[in-house]
C-alpha cells in the first residue's frame, strides 16, 4: 500500500515528522516500509510561469516566441506548441531542470534564444501522452515551485501491511500506529450521523452473513467536475488514476479510512431499491473495466430490481457508472464477508483495492464514518449540501471484546519484566482502553481491532511490538543438557554425500516435478503406474512428481553438454514419489542416483584418454557395498528395463536385499534425448540401503603370518559369470584362502570360440603359521579340480 | 752390498709411494683412480716386479722387502678404495644433479567432486544446532491441508493462505509450502522438551526471476518450560553470527505469521555496505534472513500441550537465500540448473 507523508501529517495534526524517522518506526513496528520516494525531486527548477507576450517566430512556421513572467525576471522562451494564449499560466522548466533525463539549458532555436521550456504533461511525466503544453488554472501563483503547487512536494511510502492488520490499509490506521509509537494523542471520534427517516432508498440484504452492513447516502444535483489538484496528486502518488470528483472522492476516502466506497449513478438504477444477494447461476455483469463477467453462485452482487449492478466489494457495474451526465449519486459504504470476496476475486482473477481490503475483514463501524468523510470533503471542495440522510441496514454484531491481560504472563512470554503501568501506557497509545483490576489488566478491544485482538497473546504481541523487539534482552534458554544430533540414517546420508563427492562425483539437486511427455520418453515401466499428479501445475512440465531421478539427471547431462561440459560424474539424493497404498499421502522414498558419462580421463602428458564404462559405475556400488556392508557381497542380476541397454541392465543386490538398479542408457533413449555419448546410471533405494546397515563392528586381530599369492588361469564357457567362478573357488578353498582377484580376462583368437580365459590371483594365509609351499599346492589342486568338475573349466597352460 | 740393495729397494718403494700419493691426490674421477691402480698395483708396477723378483734376494732380505712391499700395497689399496668411494659418491651426486626435471608439469590429480551448495549449507546449519542439543526431524513433502495450514492456525479462508500459492494433489492433499507442518507432526509424537530443526524441500506455485516452484527451508522449533522471547533472540542471534560472521548486526522486526505470536522477521546488517545502504540490501542496510516467533498457543491445542506449562519459539529460514547472501549468487534459478561449473564452486 502507498500513502504520503503530508497526508499522515494532516491526519496526525503534526508538522514535525521526518520521512526517514516515520519509515524507520513503521518498519520496526511491523509495517515494513519497502520504499520511500521523493516525487518532488523530479520537478526541481520547474516553476509556475505566466505568458505575458507571444508572437510567431519570424523564421519558423510552427514556433512561437514567448515572453514569460517567472516572478524573479522575465524569460524568452521558444515554444513549439500552439494550445496557449497570452496570460496563460504554464509549467516552466528553468535551465537546470531535468525532464526525462534531459537537462534543460539556454539554447538557440532557429536563431532565437530560449531560456528554458514550457512543459507538456507528458514531458513532466504526469501522463502517458498529452497534446500541447500543460495550462495551469488561475489558482496557481507565478513563481511558485511546480511540485508544491501540484501537491507533489510530498514523500511517498510504500508499505507492506501484514494480513492480520486490515486496519492499517488506510492513512488513519497508519496514523494510529505512528501516534502510538511517538506518543501523539490521537482520537477519531464519531462525528455524529444523520440517519434517514424516509424511504427514499430501500436496502434489502438477503443474507447478513454475506453482507453484515450496507450504508448508503444519496447526493443530489451533483455537477460533473474534476477533483482539486491536491487530491489528484495524492491519488496519483498512491497509484490511483484520477477520474472525476465523485470517483476520486470514493478512492480518496477509501485510502484515508480503509472503507471502500462505491458511487452509482442513482438515476440509472432501475429502482430505488438496493438488493444485496448471492449471484444466481448464469448471471452476468459488465464491470466498469468493460469486461463481461460470468457470475457464479457464492459471489455477492449488488442488484436493483432488474439485475446485478455491481460485483460487491470487487468492482462496480458499467451500466450504473458515474458519467459526465450524472446528477444524482448513490454512495455505497458496505461491509462484505471477507472469505466470499476472496473466493470471488480469486475465481474471477480480478483483484482491486476494495477486494484487497474486504478480504482481510473490515470494521463494519467504518461505513458511516467514511460516508461522513465523503460528505465533508465534497462540501469543502464544492460547497455541495444537497443530500439525504444515511440509509443503513445491518445486523447488530458484537464488536467490543473484553480481555484479561496478566502482566506476569507478559513477562513470561517476553522475558523482560514490564510494569503494569508501562503495559497500560502502550495499550492506551494504541487507543485500546485498559484498566487495572487486582494483579491483572482488563482490556476493552475496540471495534477497529476486533478482528486481530482476540486473545491475551495478541495483546502481548502489541506490547512487544510497540515497546520495540530490539529492546528486549537476549538470553540462552535455561535448558537441561541434551545430547541432540543426528540419527543413524542422517549420519549415513551425510557420510554418503561425503564419500561420493570425495571420489569425484558432483551432487545435483533437481525439481521434484516431471512431465507426462518425459515419463513416456523414458519408458519407466511399472514406476509410472501409481504417479502422484498435481491438479494445478504451473504448466505441463510440472504436472507429476517424479518416480525416478533418472530423467532429470539425464537432462542435466544434456544441459551441460550445451556448454561443452561432457564429462559428468553426478549424483543426487532426493525423494521419488508414488501413490501410497494406504492413507492419502504419497509414498516417498529417498533415492540415490549415480550417473557417469563422458571421459574418465582426459588425454594428458602422462595419461591416455579413457571413457567411463559400466564397470566404473559398478565399482562405485562395490565401494559403497564394501563400506557399509563389509560382510556382504554385491551381486548384479541381469534384468531388462525399458530405459536401459538390454544387455547392460540389471538389479543390484546386497546380501538378500534388492537395493536398486544399474545399467547403461538405451541407445534409442540417448538418441531421443539427442545425447551422443554413453550414459551409465544406477539408482539405489536409500531407505532400504541405509536401514539395513549393521552399525556394529567387531575388531579382528591383524594377521601376523605372511601371505602367499598364487596365480591360476582357466578356460571356461564364456557364458559362465565371473561370480559363479569365484563362488566355486571360494567353496573349494579352505580357510587358508583369503583372497580371489581376477587379473586377466581374454576372449579371442588365441583360444577356442565360445570360451574365455580367466586368470586369478589367489591369496593364502595361515592364521597360526607360515604356510608351506606344499600346503598351498594342495589348495590349488583342489580348486582347479573343483572348477573343472563344476564348470568344466580347463587349466590354461 | 746386499744391505745397499735392500736400502735401494725400500727407497724406491718409498718413492713409488710418494708418486702414488701425488697421483692419487690429483685423481679427479674414478677413471683416474682406475689408471692409478693399474700403474701402481698392476702387473707392470714396481710393487709387482719387486714381489716377482723377491726370490732373487737373500733369505735375510726376503722377509724385510716382502713385508715392506705388502705394507705399501695394503696402504695403496686402502687409499685407492677410500678415494674411489669418495669420488663415486661425488660422481653419483653430480649425476643426480644433472637430471632435468620440470617440477611444474601437471600432477595426477585424484578426482574431486562436490557436495551441492544447498547440502553443504544445510549440513553446516545442522552442525550448529546439533551442537546446541537440537535433534534433526523430517516430514513428508506431500502433506495434508491439516498439517500445512489448519493445525498451523491457518484455517480455510484465512488471508495468510493467499501468501502461499499452493500445489494441490487433491482437495486436502498438497505439496507442503513450508517445513512448518513438521512442527505439528513432531509435537504429536513427542512431549516437551522439544528442540528440533527440520531441513527440507518446500513447494510454492511461483516461477519467475525471484521464485522457483521448489526451494529449501530449515524450520526450527523449541518448546520447553519457561521459554521466552529473549531465548528466541539469543538463539537466532547466535546462529546468524555463526552463519554470517560475528561482526554482523542482527535486528528483529515485528511481522505476522499465523502460527507464531509475537512474530518477527530477522535481518542481518548488509556485508557489502556495512549498513550504509546499497543495491544488494535495496538501500536499507539490512538483509532479511529468517522469520520467527513465539509459538502461537493455538498450536498447542492441536497437539495437546498445556499452554500454561510450556512455551516455545519457532523459526524458518530459506537455504537458497542464505546461499545467495553469503556467496553473492544473484539468480535463484541457478541452484536448480545443475551446471557443473556452478556445482564445482562449492
Amino acid at each position: 500500500m502507498r500513502l504520503t507523508l503530508n497526508w499522515l501529517k494532516e491526519i496526525l495534526g503534526r508538522n514535525d515528522l521526518g520521512a526517514l524517522d516515520i519509515a524507520d518506526i513503521l518498519t520496526m513496528s511491523g509495517t515494513e516500509v519497502k520504499k520511500v520516494e521523493y516525487p518532488a525531486e523530479r520537478f526541481k527548477n520547474i516553476i509556475v510561469g505566466r505568458i505575458i507576450e507571444c508572437s510567431p517566430h519570424p523564421d519558423a512556421d510552427k514556433l512561437t516566441l514567448c515572453r514569460v513572467d517567472a516572478k524573479e525576471r522575465e524569460l524568452d522562451i521558444v515554444c513549439g506548441a500552439a494550445n496557449f494564449r497570452k496570460g496563460d499560466k504554464v509549467a516552466l522548466a528553468l535551465p537546470g531542470a531535468k525532464l526525462k533525463n534531459t537537462v534543460i539549458g539556454t539554447s538557440r532555436i532557429r536563431g532565437r534564444v530560449s531560456e528554458g521550456m514550457m512543459c507538456s504533461e507528458e514531458e513532466l511525466g504526469l501522463s502517458d501522452e498529452s497534446e500541447g503544453i500543460m495550462i495551469l488554472d488561475d489558482r496557481f501563483v507565478v513563481g511558485d515551485g511546480f511540485a508544491g503547487a501540484m501537491g507533489l512536494d510530498d514523500v511517498v511510502f510504500e508499505l507492506e501491511v501484514t494480513p492480520n492488520r486490515p486496519d492499517c490499509l488506510s492513512v488513519m490506521g497508519i496514523a494510529r500506529e505512528i501516534a502510538a509509537l511517538k506518543g501523539i494523542g490521537l482520537r477519531f471520534d464519531d462525528p455524529g450521523y444523520s440517519i434517514a427517516e424516509d424511504k427514499g432508498l430501500d436496502i434489502l440484504i438477503k443474507d447478513f452473513g454475506l453482507c453484515p452492513r450496507y450504508s448508503a447516502k444519496i447526493f443530489s444535483n451533483i455537477r460533473g467536475q474534476q477533483s482539486p489538484v491536491w487530491m489528484q496528486a495524492r491519488l496519483k502518488l498512491c497509484d490511483i488514476r484520477p477520474k472525476d470528483l465523485i470517483v476520486d472522492l470514493t478512492n480518496y476516502v477509501m485510502l484515508e479510512t480503509g472503507q471502500p466506497l462505491h458511487a452509482f449513478d442513482y438515476d440509472l438504477l432501475a429502482s430505488p431499491k438496493i438488493i444485496v444477494r448471492a449471484a444466481k447461476e448464469g448471471e452476468r455483469i459488465r464491470t466498469i473495466d468493460d469486461n463481461i463477467r460470468e457470475l457464479a453462485p457464492g459471489m455477492i452482487v449488488i442488484a436493483d430490481e432488474s439485475g446485478p449492478v455491481a460485483l460487491a466489494g470487487i468492482m462496480g457495474g458499467k451500466d450504473t457508472e458515474i458519467n459526465d451526465a450524472t446528477k444524482n449519486v448513490l454512495l455505497e459504504a458496505a461491509n462484505f464477508n471477507g472469505p466470499s470476496i476472496m473466493r470471488a476475486s480469486k475465481s474471477l482473477g480480478l483483484r482491486s483495492e476494495a477486494s484487497n481490503r474486504f478480504e482481510k475483514k473490515i470494521d463494519p463501524h467504518l461505513t458511516l464514518f467514511a460516508i461522513k468523510r465523503f460528505e465533508d470533503l465534497l462540501a469543502k471542495i464544492t460547497g455541495h449540501a444537497e443530500s439525504s440522510g444515511i440509509y443503513d441496514s445491518f445486523s447488530p454484531v458484537e464488536r467490543e471484546r473484553a480481555l484479561t491481560l496478566r502482566p506476569q504472563k507478559v513477562n513470561q512470554i517476553l522475558g523482560d519484566p514490564l510494569s503494569g503501568q508501562k503495559i497500560m501506557e502502550i495499550l492506551n497509545g494504541l487507543q485500546i482502553p485498559s484498566k487495572k483490576e487486582g494483579d491483572n489488566i482488563q482490556v476493552k478491544v475496540p471495534s477497529f481491532r476486533y478482528e486481530d485482538l482476540e486473545r491475551e497473546i495478541d495483546l502481548i504481541e502489541e506490547i512487544a511490538r510497540i515497546y520495540g523487539y530490539n529492546r528486549f534482552s537476549s538470553n540462552p534458554p535455561k535448558v537441561n543438557q541434551r545430547a541432540g544430533g543426528y540419527t543413524p540414517y542422517q549420519k549415513a546420508v551425510r557420510d554418503l554425500r561425503f564419500c561420493l563427492s570425495g571420489i569425484g562425483l558432483s551432487e545435483v539437486i533437481n525439481y521434484s516435478f516431471i512431465s507426462r511427455a518425459t515419463l513416456d520418453r523414458f519408458m519407466l515401466g511399472d514406476r509410472t503406474k501409481e504417479l502422484v499428479r498435481i491438479i494445478n501445475p504451473i504448466n505441463e512440465d510440472f504436472e507429476f512428481l517424479r518416480p525416478s531421478l533418472l530423467p532429470a539427471m539425464a537432462q542435466n547431462v544434456k544441459d551441460n553438454i550445451k556448454y561443452r561440459i561432457e564429462d559428468l560424474p553426478l549424483f543426487e539424493i532426493s525423494k521419488v514419489f508414488k501413490k501410497a497404498k494406504k492413507g492419502k499421502l504419497a509414498q516417498e522414498t529417498n533415492m540415490l542416483g549415480v550417473l557417469l558419462t563422458g571421459r574418465r580421463q582426459k588425454k594428458g602428458w602422462n595419461s591416455e584418454e579413457s571413457f567411463y564404462d559400466f564397470y566404473d559405475l559398478k565399482g562405485i556400488l562395490e565401494y559403497l557395498s564394501q563400506r557399509y556392508y563389509p560382510q556382504q557381497k554385491l551381486l548384479i542380476t541381469h534384468k531388462e528395463f525399458g530405459f536401459f541397454h538390454p544387455a547392460f541392465s540389471g538389479t543390484a543386490r546386497i546380501g538378500d536385499i534388492d537395493i536398486g538398479i544399474i545399467g547403461k542408457i538405451h541407445p534409442h533413449l540417448s538418441e531421443k534425448l539427442e545425447i551422443a555419448q554413453d550414459i551409465y546410471y544406477s539408482e539405489i533405494n536409500l531407505d532400504l540401503f541405509i536401514d539395513n546397515i549393521k552399525t556394529e563392528k567387531h575388531f579382528k586381530p591383524v594377521p601376523v603370518y605372511p601371505s602367499i599369492e598364487m596365480d591360476i588361469a582357466i578356460m571356461v564357457d564364456e557364458k559362465i559369470g565371473s561370480h559363479e567362478i569365484e563362488q566355486v573357488i571360494w567353496d573349494a578353498g579352505s580357510a587358508m584362502l583369503k583372497g580371489v582377484r581376477l587379473f586377466d580376462l581374454y576372449k579371442g583368437e588365441q583360444i577356442e570360440k565360445g570360451q574365455k580365459s580367466m586368470a586369478y590371483s589367489l591369496t593364502f594365509r595361515g592364521d597360526d603359521r607360515t604356510l608351506k609351499d606344499r600346503e598351498v599346492e594342495v589348495e590349488i589342486e583342489r580348486i582347479i579340480s573343483s572348477l573343472s568338475k563344476n564348470l568344466n573349466a580347463r587349466l590354461r597352460q | 752390498m746386499q744391505e745397499n740393495k735392500a736400502e735401494e729397494i725400500l727407497k724406491s718403494l718409498e718413492e713409488e709411494y710418494k708418486d702414488f700419493s701425488e697421483s692419487l691426490k690429483e685423481a679427479e674421477n674414478t677413471k683416474d683412480v682406475e689408471n692409478i691402480k693399474v700403474r701402481f698395483l698392476g702387473k707392470k708396477s714396481l710393487v709387482s716386479s719387486t714381489l716377482k723378483n723377491i726370490g732373487k734376494l737373500s733369505s735375510e732380505l726376503k722377509p724385510v722387502v716382502g713385508k715392506n712391499t705388502n705394507v705399501y700395497i695394503k696402504k695403496m689399496e686402502e687409499e685407492l678404495a677410500r678415494k674411489e668411494s669418495r669420488l663415486k659418491s661425488i660422481e653419483f651426486d653430480k649425476k643426480l644433479r644433472e637430471e632435468i626435471v620440470d617440477l611444474n608439469l601437471p600432477g595426477r590429480k585424484p578426482k574431486a567432486g562436490s557436495k551441492n551448495i544447498i547440502s553443504s549449507v544445510i549440513e553446516e546449519i545442522e552442525d550448529i544446532f546439533a551442537g546446541m542439543g537440537f535433534d534433526i526431524a523430517q516430514g513428508p513433502e506431500v502433506e495434508t491441508d491439516y498439517y500445512n495450514f489448519e493445525a498451523l492456525n491457518t484455517p480455510q479462508d484465512h488471508p495468510a493462505r493467499s501468501l502461499h500459492d499452493t500445489f494441490f494433489i487433491s482437495d486436502d492433499v498438497l505439496l507442503r509450502t513450508h517445513t512448518s507442518p513438521v512442527q505439528i507432526r513432531y509435537m504429536e509424537k513427542h512431549k516437551p522438551p522439544v528442540y528440533i530443526i527440520v531441513p527440507g524441500k518446500v513447494y510454492r506455485r511461483d516461477y519467475d526471476v525471484s521464485h522457483t516452484p521448489m526451494f529449501t527451508q530449515i524450520e526450527g522449533l523449541v518448546v520447553d518450560k519457561g521459554i521466552n522471547f529473549g531465548n528466541l533472540k539469543w538463539t537466532l542471534e547466535t546462529v546468524a553470527h555463526k552463519i554470517f560472521g560475528k561482526d554482523r548486526k542482527v535486528r528483529f522486526r515485528p511481522h505476522y505469521f499465523p502460527f507464531t505470536e509475537p512474530s518477527a522477521e530477522v535481518d542481518v546488517s548488509c556485508r557489502i555496505c556495512e549498513g550504509a545502504g546499497c543495491r544488494v540490501c535495496s538501500g536499507s542496510g539490512w538483509l532479511e534472513i529468517l522469520g520467527a516467533g513465539m509459538v502461537d498457543p493455538n498450536l498447542y491445542r492441536f497437539v495437546d500441550y498445556d499452554t500454561e506449562k510450556v512455551s516455545g519459539f519457532a523459526f524458518g529460514l530459506g537455504i537458497e537465500r542464505v546461499c545467495m547472501l553469503r556467496y553473492g549468487i544473484d539468480d535463484l534459478r541457478s541452484f536448480f540448473e545443475n551446471d557443473l561449473r556452478f556445482l564445482k564452486q562449492f
